[in-house]
């Protein structure tokens, strides 16, 4: 099987350090996403991917092939830029036909090619449209097919969505993973938006501030079981709390000061679980069950007070002060339009959550 | 205030224009009338009244004058030519390779000579290219041309002052568009599998084409009414349209044939402009309605 690979590549400006010693491997065929927050380096290492900037040092393969030096006008790795980057004096169908103009392809190939490429994207009937008179998803659409049409092996997309508005981003988010399931091209697409990489990707890597990869895995891996803080606030919202380890007979706890004892889990033991380290909890708000009144079968509890509501509709956010002055996020399902209990501000209210549903995280 | 607030809003955009337009129209739109009148309407003693009469305009189509108007044009043509192939590289080396640090003082060093007079410029030739000027003694210890050749007063030295003053107007308009030419472009183009050479030919020259146009019009229409550089650099062998008319206004006084010839002269480049954005209409129609007969057509037609 055919793969991209990175090998400790290394890439600055003007003496500023984006890229240091970086390896990354990505499976072909796949829907690859990589997140990062701005400014961590992802669009660098796509411009790498494609060509328009070139290594300080490390190598980059194509399946077999060392692509490190391959100029960009003959890398069969195409990119969709972020705003399109539509040719402006060409219709909608020549600029579709670009690179089949310049493989010097027949008038009736490019056609028919150019056509099928247009259907694909649903836009047929826009050919002879220029880009400014299309709306941005349609743009966006263009600019799909003038890259896939060549049939690259490899696909790079560069926060191509930022500028549409959510409900058309989340319809092209559909179309997008439904065309890269039809194709099997690899796509790349770096997103700072983390909505964006769990919905489309089948493995995604999380870069953090320092240019480098903290976590590598499909998205309900990184979502579940995040292996540091980074990637743990980054990747949807969590409580971290900090606290020290015990382990008696298997079982862990964690002493939180001023909360007592949790009794957590964890699948995997790492080196640095060690009892009595220091160390950082991630639950997720929506694993904490928030009721004013008590219920049984929880391995945790705690209790608090509710400072602060956020409708959202589909689900209620609350802010609870613990006894320790910690603030616990609680994200509650609005499952019932009478619901039997309803929760206000300064109201006591008890919370639960399993031991199974806490991550530990390296201090 | 409140007056002041409604003039300036969005609004009337048409009252900030007024003042402009008011001194175009009382001393260039009512001159070039009356001009214009006077080239058709003629005074004739014997019945006392004006009459309506093309016979100036007849006159200069049958006299030499015509071929003229002809050779400025010819002469416009070429310096416009000429100014764009050397323009061009230039801009282009400005606005896409050249060092950041020096181009505003690249920039600044090009625009400068057209900050001092025209006749300045065209008289420090004079004497570059005079019989014992620095580049006729250098080219004759060279001896790359004989002692008794002159590079003064012929053509190629009107034309060499009609290029270089004219130059930087060229030069500014085709900067300003590849200057800001989005790059990303340049990156898409070669993303898609062009080399340099493709990218140039297919996304940078055709939209730095607006640039190019506004260089051509900017250098076209005053070196076809120059008169100054090739009565200085060309001695009195060649006649243009430029001195005629100053010949017809100021010396022989004959007014009215000199305001036929120009309108003549006026009416030409606009004529040829306009015959030219008939021909691209009418290609880009044909073209257009080619293409959807033949997507229209049965799909089995082409694939």
């Amino acid at each position: 099987m055919k793969f991209i690979r990175l090998e400790k590549v290394s890439k600055s400006y003007d003496g500023e350090v984006i890229l240091d010693n970086l390896s990354l491997e990505i499976n072909t065929g796949q829907f690859f996403a990589l997140l990062g927050p701005s400014g961590c380096g992802k669009t660098t290492i796509l411009r790498l991917l494609a060509g328009l900037e070139s290594v300080d040092s490390g190598k980059i393969y194509l399946g077999d092939e060392d692509i490190t030096n391959v100029p960009i006008y003959q890398r069969k790795i195409k990119t969709v830029f972020q705003q399109y980057a539509l040719f402006p004096h060409l219709t909608v169908f020549d600029n579709v036909a670009y690179s089949l103009r310049i493989k010097k392809l027949s008038r009736d190939m490019i056609k028919s090619k150019v056509l099928d490429a247009l259907k694909m994207v649903r836009l047929s009937g826009f050919d002879m449209k220029y880009p400014r008179n299309l709306s941005g998803g349609q743009q966006q659409r263009v600019a799909l097919a003038r890259a896939l049409i060549s049939q690259p092996e490899v696909l790079l997309l560069d926060e191509p969505l930022a500028a549409l508005d959510l409900k058309l981003k989340e319809d092209m988010l559909i179309e997008l993973s439904e065309l890269q399931d039809k194709l099997q091209t690899t796509f790349v697409y770096v997103t700072h938006d983390q909505f964006e990489a769990l919905t489309v990707s089948q493995r995604m890597a999380i870069m953090n501030e320092q240019g480098d990869i903290e976590q590598m895995g499909t998205p309900k891996e990184i979502y579940e079981f995040p292996v540091s803080r980074f990637v743990a606030n980054f990747v949807g919202s969590t409580n971290i709390i900090e606290g020290k380890l015990h382990i008696a007979q298997n079982s862990y706890n964690v002493e939180v000061e001023g909360l007592g004892l949790f009794s957590v889990y964890t699948p995997v033991e790492k080196f640095w679980m060690i009892p009595g380290c220091r160390l950082f909890i991630s639950i997720r708000p929506e694993k904490i069950l928030i009721s004013k009144k008590p219920k049984e079968g929880f391995a945790n509890h705690l209790m608090g007070r509710v400072v602060d509501i956020i409708y959202y509709g589909r689900s209620t956010q609350y802010r609870v002060r613990l006894k320790n002055g910690q603030f616990l996020l609680v994200f509650e399902q609005n499952e019932e339009h009478f619901p039997q209990e309803s929760i206000d501000f300064d109201e006591d209210v008890h919370l639960y959550f399993q031991k199974e549903n806490v991550v530990l995280l390296e201090h | 205030m409140r007056l002041l607030n409604r003039i300036f809003s969005e609004e009337y955009p048409f009252v900030l224009s007024c003042p402009a337009l008011l001194w175009q129209f009382v001393f260039l739109y009512i001159p070039f009338a009356i001009l214009a009148i006077h080239s058709i309407v003629d005074y004739i003693p014997e019945i006392q009244s004006y009459v309506l009469t093309s016979v100036y305009y007849v006159q200069i189509f049958n006299s030499l004058y015509f071929k003229v108007i002809l050779r400025s044009f010819f002469l416009a043509v070429l310096t416009a030519f000429i100014c764009f192939l050397i323009a061009y590289p230039v801009a282009y080396y400005l606005a896409m390779r050249g060092p950041k640090k020096y181009k505003t003082f690249l920039l600044f060093s090009l625009i400068l000579p057209s900050w001092t007079s025209l006749i300045v410029q065209v008289y420090a030739w004079f004497f570059l290219l005079e019989k014992n000027g620095f580049v006729s003694r250098t080219l004759q210890a060279l001896k790359i041309i004989s002692p008794s050749f002159h590079l003064l007063n012929n053509y190629f030295s009107i034309l060499l002052g009609m290029v270089s003053c004219y130059l930087p107007f060229m030069i500014l308009p085709i900067y300003a568009v590849l200057e800001k030419m989005d790059k990303r472009l340049l990156e898409a183009s070669a993303d898609l599998g062009a080399d340099k050479y493709e990218t140039f030919k297919r996304i940078v020259f055709p939209l730095s084409l607006p640039g190019v146009y506004a260089g051509v019009l900017l250098v076209f229409i005053p070196s076809f009414g120059e008169f100054a550089i090739p009565t200085l650099l060309g001695g009195s062998k060649y006649i243009f349209w430029g001195n005629v008319i100053v010949d017809k206004f100021l010396r022989s006084r004959d007014w009215r044939s000199g305001a036929a010839l120009v309108i003549i002269g006026i009416m030409l480049p606009i004529f040829i402009m306009l015959v030219g954005y008939l021909v691209s209409k009418i290609r880009t129609a044909y073209q257009r309605a080619a293409y959807q007969q033949k997507t229209n057509g049965p799909k089995d037609y082409w694939t």
